[in-house]
């Protein structure tokens, strides 16, 4: 018994660690002085890595063929998604941004370009 | 609740219903209970895709109102015995 809960013990250990090192955390980066805290500032995302993310994101979804995806695609009209397909897709992008998109603006966002720019031109996106 | 106005819901009504659930959905401490309920919620929406007649739309619109409900409740619930140690599929994950 000593042994088990030793064993538990030692093989938690790095799983509590992992947690601890998760990279977003380390990419909100509170404490880095050259970039502002203001809402409307400079540290905006990169408008190469948001694409990148964007298009990735939506690689991974199940039902899109990735060779298919390119920046300017249209969920529906290129890809062949339906309108709850678009909405599964746009909360995979609010997880990935960590943000909250009011319902207004997640029923405008049906396609790449328009997903790229909400998300650029947002403040708080991560 | 459901015999009331049988008017068929407007497709905005729908898709904020579905983006509800799925936020609902998310806030699930366990792993097995966040998918099990973002699965459901897809899972329901796809079985009512193709629902022509306005009284069994509105049957299932205000079926889904009243799921959304218990899980919002449950969320809190659970998040008051939430598990200690995540789930292995949580930290490989990030």
């Amino acid at each position: 018994m000593a042994f088990r809960a030793a064993m538990l013990r030692h093989i938690r250990v790095p799983v509590q660690n992992l947690t601890l090192k998760r990279p977003i955390l380390q990419s909100w980066s509170f404490g880095n002085p050259t970039q502002s805290m203001s809402s409307h500032g400079d540290d905006h995302l990169d408008r190469e890595e948001v694409i990148e993310r964007v298009l990735s994101v939506i690689k991974d979804f199940p039902k899109v063929d990735p060779s298919k995806v390119t920046p300017d695609v249209h969920f529906q009209k290129d890809l062949g998604l339906d309108s709850l397909d678009t909405v599964e897709i746009v909360m995979a992008l609010e997880e990935e941004f960590k943000l909250e998109i009011p319902d207004k603006e997640a029923d405008k966002i049906d396609s790449c370009p328009l997903a790229i720019e909400y998300i650029v031109s947002h403040p708080m996106a991560g | 609740m459901s015999c009331v106005a049988p008017s068929a819901p407007s497709r905005a009504e729908i898709l904020s219903l579905f983006r509800s659930l799925l936020r609902t959905a998310q806030k699930f401490s366990d792993y097995n209970i966040r998918e099990y309920a973002k699965r459901r919620a897809i899972d329901g929406f796809r079985l009512n895709r193709d629902v022509s007649d306005p009284s069994m739309a509105s049957w299932a619109y205000s079926e889904g109102k009243s799921q959304l409900e218990v899980a919002k409740r449950q969320a809190v619930v659970y998040s008051l015995y939430a598990p200690k140690v995540k789930s292995v599929m949580d930290v490989k994950s990030r």
